[in-house]
């Protein structure tokens, strides 16, 4: 009878594990213990259950949960055989780590969502980092913070800090490039304006340039290997306004044009300054270091300052 | 009065007028006011020199005296006005507008009166005639007339104003002897209702020409002569001083018209000329916009060779108007449109645009820009800064640390909790306008005082050289008027070397240097004053 029962047991189980599987991928959704019963009503309890756990420990099957209950969910061949090796509790961070997508998760979440302690959680990272499934994103906001994400994600722009950062750094000669040929756009058409002698208003309106127009212009340029949107030349657009060289009007425009943004256009202008460089800088004074601790009788006095004597012999 | 100015004060007032009025001056700033006893006391002068002072400085109108604190009855006291002497700073750009303006004429007419503080119209006039005749070929001279109408037209532009009359009371008999018999109110010169008006004289001639040292005695019983006989002119007691406030109003309008002419084109600048021009007698000097002009006055006032269409111009007036920067303001529509120049947001931009120049100038372009961004949006934390301006994050730190530290930067806490624990507030940045304005202010003042110093030292080290060099002038002059032979002329010239030559030279050089910077510093402090002033007024 034991014979029986152990050669009836060792096809059982394979064939209740594919049988499982078959039903996996007939319900993609997953499915639930009921189901399984009702498909194959002469396999006892004890029998699905190691079945099932059987499947889940190779990784071949997720246990997800929901409001009825577990539910069964075929998994991934490519992602399962990846796992494959690895303990549960590999598995278990490596599952929070996927959930994170590619926003990354931190190593202090991963030991909240997992409870494990942060040693076991070190190990398993330098274990899944190693084995080539994960990898750590310094982030940019915190530069000592480290996220973590699948291998072979695209990190989020958040993270990276968009297209002004190329690994973790700030290209600042990027953006000052941008912001030469932005500039030297606006200034020439404000030139050609000027130089076109027409009335004053349409000679005003011929030198504006709607950031729509400065973003073709990048474009076409092609200085950047980053895509540019047009938030981006917004942002660089907005640096030149803050270093006085360009203004900025916005016009209600028609939905549908192009470059429009609910019903406004952001119109740029290049600009002169107001005044000339003022007086006070004129002079050695104005741009002193030292300028607090000069008086008359001191160690730095006017009567014997270095700058003064090198600038009145200029 | 901030230190720094009273510096200021000092070294001008010693400058122009020596050390007993510096002495003096620098006390009675110091002290606010004072008796005549109390500064002699303080000073340890003798009266006479206190007296002598005194007289100097309020003939320049730097002090004015009043009943004191013990009523009619008691001493007289004195009380500075510092102002008035850090007008003196301005003294070469006065001149320079009035001949700009008014030709030779003019500019001598506001130097001689610069000088004396006030002066009657008749000495004016025959003084300035001396001196234009004097700078004239032989046998011309000048005609009394041309003075006069050259003073005229100053008077008619408010740049010439009577002095305030004195009432003289009885010097009762407790007062003591020094003190001067005069009571009044400190009065504003255009409260007199004759404040602008001429007086008529009877002057009739020419310029007489100053001869040579030969006839230096003959010169000087004529010079007496000519003083006996002003008395006849018919206008004694009436004096005339600067209105310095009409020359600041037309160097503000100066800076007005060259802002608008920079940053949009010329024609704009001249029709905010016209404007300008044409609200000058009739807008008072504190006040926030000019009179409403409407644009049909405009046009018929524009000057003839700038023949625009009318469209044109109201082209031009809607582009002033729609300017971010408000220098022309749209007051309504009667008339073609009522337009007004708004002083106010004009002097406050232009104050704006200094203080930028002096980041840029002194930290660099970069600074410049947080500067302006935070001018811009008024509070930001530091991570907003470093987005906003596209500058790495290391180097904006360090930059807006350093402008903090110049105290060009304040820092704004805002806690969270109410224990103000620094991981839960936020530090906000921001820019404040008039105090920042202050701050440089005073640098400015200090900055004059460094350049005046540094002049004096320079002539002071030197005095040898210019002390002979003048000597050789001196002995060349009188071998030249010898008639002596070319031989010993060149000998003399000799006596000074070709290296002192050169230091000479470079000595020259250095103190035209420092002059010319002091009157561009000048500049500055004029846009800044007048930024802070009109601040105060709308208060």
């Amino acid at each position: 009878m034991t014979e029986v029962k152990v050669k009836k047991e060792s096809t059982d189980p394979v064939d209740i594990e594919n049988r499982i599987k078959e039903l996996c991928q007939q319900f993609p959704h997953g499915i639930t213990d009921q189901v399984i019963q009702n498909d194959m009503p002469h396999v006892e309890a004890q029998q699905r259950a190691t079945a099932i756990n059987r499947l889940l420990s190779v990784g071949q099957l997720d246990l997800l949960r929901n409001s009825s209950g577990l539910l069964y969910r075929l998994k991934d061949t490519q992602s399962a055989s990846k796992v494959k090796g690895s303990d549960n509790q590999e598995k278990l961070v490596y599952q929070i780590i996927e959930d994170a997508g590619n926003k990354g998760i931190w190593s202090r979440d991963i030991r909240y969502k997992s409870n494990l302690p942060l040693t076991e959680i070190n190990k398993i990272l330098k274990n899944l980092e190693s084995k080539k499934l994960i990898k750590a994103v310094k982030s940019v906001a915190a530069s000592k913070k480290k996220v973590y994400m699948l291998y072979n994600l695209q990190p989020d722009r958040s993270v990276t800090g968009g297209a002004w950062y190329s690994d973790q750094d700030f290209e600042s000669e990027f953006v000052e490039a941008l912001n030469q040929q932005c500039f030297k756009f606006l200034q020439s058409k404000a030139e050609t304006a000027r130089d076109s002698k027409q009335s004053p208003m349409v000679q005003r309106n011929s030198s504006f340039a709607t950031s729509h127009e400065v973003w073709k212009y990048i474009c076409e340029l092609g200085i950047s290997k980053v895509d540019l949107s047009m938030e981006d030349i917004e942002t660089i657009l907005n640096t030149l306004i803050f270093d006085g060289k360009v203004e900025m009007t916005i016009i209600a425009a028609k939905e549908g044009t192009v470059g429009s943004v609910d019903g406004q256009m952001k119109l740029y202008r290049g600009v002169n300054p107001i005044i000339q460089p003022t007086g006070l800088v004129k002079t050695p004074c104005g741009l002193c270091p030292v300028f607090d601790d000069c008086h008359e009788g001191g160690e730095i006095s006017p009567s014997n300052c270095v700058y003064m004597a090198e600038w009145l012999d200029f | 009065m901030t230190a720094q100015e009273v510096r200021l004060c000092g070294l001008l007032l010693q400058e122009h007028f020596g050390d007993v009025v510096e002495n003096v001056g620098t006390h009675l700033i110091r002290n606010g006011v004072l008796t005549l006893r109390a500064l002699a006391h303080e000073t340890k002068l003798a009266l006479d020199l206190v007296k002598k002072s005194l007289c100097v400085l309020v003939q320049h109108g730097m002090c004015t005296f009043g009943p004191g604190r013990r009523g009619p009855a008691g001493p007289v006291e004195y009380h500075i006005n510092c102002e008035h002497i850090l007008h003196m700073l301005r003294y070469p750009r006065y001149i320079y507008t009035a001949k700009s303006l008014y030709g030779d004429t003019g500019e001598l007419i506001v130097e001689e009166i610069l000088q004396r503080g006030q002066m009657t119209m008749s000495s004016t006039v025959k003084t300035v005639a001396d001196r234009l005749t004097h700078n004239m070929p032989e046998g011309q001279s000048m005609d009394y007339n041309e003075v006069v109408s050259a003073f005229s037209r100053l008077v008619e532009t408010h740049f010439l104003q009577r002095c305030p009359p004195m009432a003289s009371a009885e010097s009762s008999g407790t007062g003591s002897a020094e003190t001067p018999p005069a009571v009044t109110q400190p009065s504003n010169p255009e409260s007199h209702p004759d404040c602008y008006k001429l007086p008529y004289i009877s002057l009739s001639g020419h310029g007489k020409r100053r001869r040579s040292s030969e006839d230096g005695e003959a010169d000087q019983r004529a010079a007496k002569k000519a003083k006996t006989d002003s008395s006849e002119c018919g206008d004694e007691g009436i004096h005339w001083q600067v209105n310095f406030e009409r020359f600041h109003l037309h160097f503000r309008d100066q800076a007005i018209i060259s802002a608008v002419s920079c940053k949009l084109d010329q024609t704009s600048g001249e029709i905010v000329r016209t404007m300008l021009r044409m609200s000058e007698v009739t807008t008072s000097a504190n006040a926030a916009f000019t009179q409403a002009l409407s644009a049909n006055e405009i046009f018929r006032a524009l000057p003839s060779n700038y023949n625009i269409a009318r469209p044109i111009l109201d082209q031009y007036l809607t582009l002033l108007v729609d300017d971010p920067m408000e220098f022309v303001g749209k007051a309504g529509d009667s008339g073609g449109g009522m337009f007004v120049v708004n002083l106010h947001r004009a002097l406050a931009n232009l104050a704006r645009a200094t203080l930028e120049s002096v980041v840029q100038e002194r930290f660099g372009s970069r600074s410049a820009r947080i500067f302006r961004l935070l001018l811009r949006k008024r509070h930001l934390e530091q991570k907003q800064v470093e987005d906003f301006a596209m500058i790495p994050a290391k180097e904006a730190k360090e930059m807006l640390y350093t402008l903090l530290s110049e105290n060009l930067v304040q820092l704004q806490e805002i806690p969270k909790t109410p224990d103000h624990a620094p991981s839960r507030t936020f530090y906000l940045y921001t820019v404040n306008q008039l105090p920042t304005a202050r701050l440089l202010l005073q640098h400015c003042y200090k900055t004059v005082g460094n350049l005046i110093e540094r002049r004096l030292y320079e002539t002071k080290e030197n005095k040898r050289l210019l002390e002979k060099s003048q000597r050789i002038e001196a002995i060349l002059a009188s071998l030249q008027a010898t008639g002596a032979e070319a031989t010993q002329l060149t000998e003399v010239e000799e006596m000074i070397t070709a290296p002192e030559r050169q230091q000479l030279e470079s000595l020259r050089h250095h103190i035209n240097k420092l002059d010319s910077s002091e009157n561009q510093v000048d500049e500055t402090i004029f846009l800044l004053e007048s930024y802070i002033n009109s601040t105060q007024a709308s208060r």
